[in-house]
């Protein structure tokens, strides 16, 4: 196994065991590492020879479509584990993780037109990568507006079913980046062979970034999840009174 | 230097996005905190009542 496969595993794993820690330290974790990424890309990443200066916003552009593309994995996750458990934990995953893949899918389309611009000389070109992560973004925009913020078992059914279906979507965009003759650029990260395109230092402080983003993502799961069970609670609380009143 | 402009405004969108995610992230949370202590306390005067 190449040594940059294995930092990748690191970086990716890193999230998941800071999960468990206590919010505050999750968010200085998250901080720091954010401050060192950017200090990475402007001050060690080389610049590009073709592109120049502009090539920088590749590293929190790849990093936003990777942590978009995982959002939207676990919205698929927690909406089978709902519909297969009927457990409302699931379905506040499920509908936290959309909202939030729904920022990050936002963060891609509108970095995306704005370092196209300076390279292939127009801002959006319905080719099919790019109009597949439109459709993506309209897919759980939808998701997002069909399981709003009240809790109905219905709804949550229905927008589960739409949380699994529009995953689809994703592994197509992959297919569309690797397969397609498209104005968008073949993956520069692990290309065919298992090698990458980038240099060491450029390498680096993308696996850097990408942590910042995942360590992003799951504070921000974390506080979304925490507003969807205050809701549930403010529900039930109010149910409970009505029924006091009522009785 | 050239397209400065273009990776100056990149940057800016992302952190003006998710800036304005986690301001309104945190507000609604304090909102639903408040509430939610309210309701609690008029739950308790009507239980004791």
């Amino acid at each position: 196994m190449p040594k940059w496969w294995a930092l990748l595993l690191v970086v990716l794993a890193f999230p998941f065991i800071y999960l468990c820690m206590n919010r505050v330290f999750h968010a200085t974790v998250m901080y720091i590492t954010m401050n060192v990424a950017l200090m990475l890309v402007f001050l060690y990443a080389p610049t590009e020879k073709m592109q120049g200066i502009v090539q920088k916003i590749f590293y929190f552009h790849v990093s936003s479509a990777i942590t978009m593309f995982f959002a939207f994995f676990l919205v698929c996750v927690a909406s089978i584990m709902y519909l297969w458990k009927h457990s409302d934990w699931w379905d506040a995953i499920a509908f936290s993780a959309a909202e939030i893949g729904v920022v990050f899918c936002t963060l891609v389309l509108l970095t995306g037109p704005l370092w196209a611009r300076p390279i292939w000389g127009t801002w959006w070109s319905w080719d099919p990568t790019l109009t597949l992560t439109l459709v993506l973004w309209l897919i759980y925009v939808a998701y997002l507006m069909l399981r709003i913020e009240t809790y109905d078992p219905q709804r949550a059914r229905f927008a589960a079913i739409l949380g699994i279906i529009g995953f689809v979507d994703v592994p197509l965009i992959r297919w569309s980046v690797e397969k397609w003759r498209t104005l968008h650029p073949k993956p520069v990260l692990i290309q065919e062979g298992g090698t990458t395109g980038l240099t060491s230092a450029m390498l680096l402080t993308f696996v850097v970034c990408l942590g910042a983003f995942f360590l992003l993502f799951f504070y921000l799961l974390r506080e979304r999840i925490s507003v969807a069970q205050s809701r549930h609670t403010l529900e039930v609380l109010r149910h409970e009174i009505d029924e006091i009143y009522i009785g | 230097m050239k397209n400065f402009w273009y990776l100056f405004a990149a940057y800016s969108t992302i952190w003006t996005a998710l800036c304005v995610y986690m301001i309104r992230l945190s507000q609604k949370n304090k909102a639903l905190q408040g509430e939610l202590r309210d309701l609690r306390a008029q739950l308790e005067r009507v239980v004791t009542k």
